[in-house]
């Protein structure tokens, strides 16, 4: 009886735990891990360098032959990079937090490890969605940062009238959390599909073909009128602002840095914010549909 | 003697008839093991379209401020180019051969190979055949319905011939990519782990085939450079073939250099997989 | 028993303070794609596919107090591992109900999930190339465990099992039985008043799995936990439960004493003669079947209730040194009750049935 009792008020003293502790642990428990294995996290690191490297080199070959995509649609070569800097920052701070887990959980799901996780007195979703972080992909977020405060510097003495206002300042960060949210909640969904589909490879690559539309301008997405391009593209355009937003997930931040004076901003804006909530709720009932499917096979 | 010969002969042939039943069967069973995942196969193929329809419209904005060509590529090359290198990737590409050999190696079920009287490489590449066999007869209806939506970037049919030499460059991609991605994966008989070795692979793979870019859209010499690389012949080539970038004895010469390369890995393989095997037994793991 | 002497309300109260498990009619069934063999039926499978229902669990009730220790056996896919996973709240079940500590386990409410652990011998939940000492930390920090408590309890647990040279190696580097000891010291840092244990020494030598054996007798008694544990090794069994529940094609069927096993599903005694000389008679078979001749020596298998008339009728015919009488072996009827069960019903219960799905 004694017992009993005093574990009840231990569980009035400490009803939850600490997110942010338990978070710094799996951050540093990654880390010790990724230097133990010093060699593999270095050759990471300078592949996915080179990778944006060889893409940078594409747009610059492209800007070779253009001095801008699209017409009057105001992305000359440095706006253009203010928006592949974005895309890379975005993207590899979701490599860097959530790709790792989210290829886990299909793995978990597949093994039946995911057992483990279900018996923890912390939110599921939060514990298999940051129980590893892939360093490796911090480099990229550095050389984007990089990348982007030099085409800024570039248009800003290079383009007249080129301002950056405090207010721009504190809303790209916010947008890039919002971008960030918008993909991972697509990517735990699709990897939640395995327990269904068993092994569900495909999905999870559907991820990268999806977000695929977010690398881009939404203005690319159109064409000469009486082509088929213009109505295809008008309809990929709003299927993924505003069904699937990841299309909002790069272009919001990166037009409110490079375009800021686009009439459209305001309402992408609004909606992106919208989207985001939107987004990760869904993203969050689905998780736990899928965890009530869970069978918990490969004993 | 002759009589000898005559019964020699008889087994010969008993035994490779054996031989044919077997690998028969094992392809058989791959096959039925490859048509399980029906999910994975429909969705698969769909996908691998996406990134086409973006190239569409990034292309057409470029094309939108350019009059004329590029690099010798109007809009409509440029597009067919992309549409046709998806066709080379499905013949040169090998999901999951150089990890899955690295990771039998790392768990010791290759010890299968040592110890049943199969061919290791052959096995797998019977595997692979079955997979792509499948593959094909689910992705036909796919292919044929993006290449029918997309016939107008398609202005006219090749000459015979060039469809020939499209046709050989296709079935040596896939032999190149199969034995240079095979050739990867036995490096695990070295490192044990080679996972960040195939993701620098895939990297370049991605980049250096052409699946990125038509190569010769390079500025000089990295053109030249690219172009001398095994990689261009899992993608960049069949396409070039087809859209008539590469004729005549550059053609010809170009087919033989692939088989070359083809003959280079299959080497390759064979001896690393035989020293391989030595080593791992000198383990005795 | 206590039942006639006190109130109903009472009855009640008294059950809930001392009933830590109560499971009624818990049933759980899978459905599984069923792959046909042959190429055409691989094809066919592309578009209609055929599953089969397998039930896994169908229809247990089960009573476990407070401090009890508790063993599941039954052969493999009797529906035991199902049950750990169903009481921990991995999985839910398709009908019944469960209440451990009075919470329902699928829930999986956070109150409850402090309050248990589960241990896999297949599984292992470390961090696999991090040392157990850092995964023990994460463990603190998830479980808000008080620090002082838990270095406490580390110390504790790290000198019962002795492995503190253990603590900064990384786990990969570990041997089974060091790995099992860990994860043993990680599910028990929240200090659980259940434990789930599934097969625990699977896969351990003799003197690990004795360790492991007496660290969990001495835990048991010290904190007086109630723990259910699955294993295929009797003697786990044997050193460790007092109660024993046998699960076979997932109902129970037996819960109660080891000995009573024997009591109860043992028509057989073994009656074992030692003769003056090498001349065994050959007329034996008729009291019984033969199980081993080593002359002088022969063991017979004899029915229960002619044990009397026919040890009467031998020792009146022959010249007998000496004479036992005993039970047999507990594996051995455990293995005949196994075999019976699986006789008595099919192994899975088809009820087939097609979807386009």
């Amino acid at each position: 009886m004694n017992e009993v009792q005093t574990d009840t008020t231990r569980e009035q003293i400490h009803p939850r735990p600490d997110y942010g502790r338990v978070f710094l642990t799996f951050a540093r428990n990654s880390l010790v891990r990724d230097m133990t294995f010093r060699s593999n996290f270095i050759i990471e690191t300078i592949s996915s360098l080179s990778w944006m490297f060889m893409n940078l080199g594409f747009y610059l070959l492209i800007f070779s032959y253009t001095n801008v995509i699209g017409v009057a649609t105001g992305w000359t070569q440095y706006q253009f990079f203010v928006f592949f800097a974005t895309v890379a920052i975005v993207n590899s701070l979701v490599q860097t937090f959530f790709m790792p887990n989210a290829q886990e959980f299909s793995e978990m799901i597949r093994t039946g490890n995911l057992d483990f996780a279900l018996l923890k007195p912390i939110d599921t979703q939060f514990l298999i969605s940051l129980q590893k972080v892939n360093w490796s992909g911090l480099g990229n977020t550095g050389f984007a940062l990089l990348l982007l405060v030099f085409s800024l510097g570039k248009l800003y003495s290079e383009q007249a009238g080129f301002r950056i206002y405090p207010i721009q300042m504190i809303l790209y960060p916010f947008y890039i959390v919002c971008g960030i949210t918008i993909l991972y909640s697509l990517m735990i969904a699709l990897s939640a599909t395995s327990v269904w589909l068993g092994r569900n490879q495909s999905l999870y690559n559907f991820w990268f073909y999806i977000t695929n539309f977010s690398r881009y301008p939404m203005e690319i997405y159109g064409g000469p009128s009486g082509d088929a391009r213009r109505w295809i593209g008008q309809s990929l355009k709003s299927f993924f602002s505003y069904c699937i937003p990841v299309l909002l997930a790069v272009n919001v931040p990166a037009r409110l840095l490079a375009k800021p004076l686009d009439p459209n901003n305001l309402s992408l804006a609004l909606y992106a914010v919208f989207g985001t909530v939107v987004s990760f709720s869904v993203s969050r009932m689905f998780f736990y549909r899928a965890l009530r499917s869970y069978r918990s096979t490969g004993s | 003697m002759s009589q000898i010969t005559w019964k020699d002969d008889r087994a010969l042939l008993a035994t490779l008839q054996g031989k044919i039943a077997t690998w028969g069967t094992i392809l058989r069973i791959c096959i039925e093991e490859r048509l399980v995942y029906r999910g994975d196969f429909a969705l698969g193929t769909l996908m691998r379209f996406l990134p086409i329809v973006t190239q569409i419209f990034l292309w057409g904005s470029i094309f939108q401020n350019v009059a004329g060509k590029i690099a010798g590529y109007t809009y409509d090359n440029i597009i067919a180019y992309y549409l046709l290198t998806m066709v080379a990737r499905a013949f040169s590409s090998m999901p999951g051969l150089a990890s899955g050999i690295a990771g039998e190696i790392r768990d010791g079920s290759v010890k299968k190979y040592l110890i049943q009287p199969i061919d290791m490489i052959g096995f797998l590449l019977l595997n692979r055949v079955a997979h792509k066999l499948v593959y094909y007869g689910v992705a036909i209806g796919p292919f044929a319905l993006v290449f029918f939506l997309c016939r107008s970037f398609f202005p006219s049919a090749p000459p015979m011939e060039t469809i020939i030499a499209f046709s050989a460059s296709l079935f040596m991609s896939f032999l190149l990519g199969f034995f240079l991605e095979a050739a990867i994966g036995l490096i695990g008989f070295w490192f044990l782990e080679v996972s960040s070795l195939l993701f620098v692979y895939m990297l370049f793979n991605f980049f250096f085939s052409g699946h990125m870019f038509p190569l010769d859209v390079l500025p000089y010499p990295w053109n030249y450079v690219f172009e001398a690389m095994p990689l261009q012949y899992l993608a960049y080539f069949p396409a070039a073939v087809w859209l008539g970038k590469i004729e005549g004895d550059q053609l010809i010469s170009a087919l033989w250099i692939e088989a070359a390369w083809i003959l280079f890995f299959i080497v390759i393989c064979r001896v690393a997989f035989r020293r391989g095997v030595r080593r791992y037994s000198g383990f005795g793991g | 028993m206590q039942s006639s002497l006190l109130g109903s309300r009472s009855l009640n109260s008294y059950n809930r303070a001392m009933e830590t498990i109560c499971i009624e009619g818990l049933r759980k069934t899978y459905r599984i794609y069923r792959k046909r063999e042959g190429l055409k039926a691989s094809i066919k499978g592309l578009f209609r596919r055929e599953y089969r229902t397998v039930e896994a669990v169908r229809g247990i009730d089960l009573s476990v107090d407070q401090g009890e220790f508790v063993a599941f056996l039954g052969p493999n896919g009797a529906g035991k591992t199902t049950t750990l996973k169903l009481l921990s709240g991995v999985i839910s079940p398709t009908s019944g109900t469960a209440r451990v500590l009075g919470h329902i386990p699928w829930r999986r409410e956070n109150a409850y999930r402090r309050r248990f652990a589960l241990v896999m011998g297949q599984k292992n939940q470390l961090w696999w190339d991090l040392p157990a000492q850092e995964s023990f930390r994460l463990h603190q920090q998830i479980y808000r465990i008080d620090p002082h408590d838990f270095a406490t309890r580390r110390d504790e647990l790290v000198d019962l099992l002795e492995v503190r040279q253990l603590l900064g190696q990384p786990v990969r580097e570990l041997s089974l039985g060091e790995r099992m000891k860990m994860e043993l010291i990680a599910a028990l840092l929240h200090s659980p008043e259940v434990l789930f244990l599934d097969e625990p020494t699977i896969g351990l030598d003799v003197v690990a799995q004795h360790n492991i054996q007496n660290f969990l007798r001495y835990y048991q008694q010290l904190k007086k936990i109630s723990i259910l544990l699955t294993s295929h090794y009797m003697k786990d069994v044997v050193a460790l439960c007092n109660r024993v529940v046998i699960v076979a094609q997932g109902v129970i069927i037996h819960d109660g004493s080891l000995a009573g096993i024997v009591d109860r599903f043992s028509g057989h005694k073994v009656i074992t003669l030692q003769f003056a000389d090498h001349n065994l008679p050959h007329d034996l078979e008729k009291y019984g079947e033969i199980i081993e001749e080593q002359p002088p020596r022969i063991k017979l298998r004899v029915e229960k209730q002619n044990v009397t008339s026919s040890l009467g009728a031998i020792l009146q015919r022959h010249p007998i040194e000496d004479v036992s009488v005993e039970d047999l072996p507990l594996e051995q009827v455990i293995a005949e009750m196994f075999s019976i069960a699986r006789q008595g019903h099919p192994h899975e219960l088809e009820t087939s049935s097609t979807s386009d799905s």
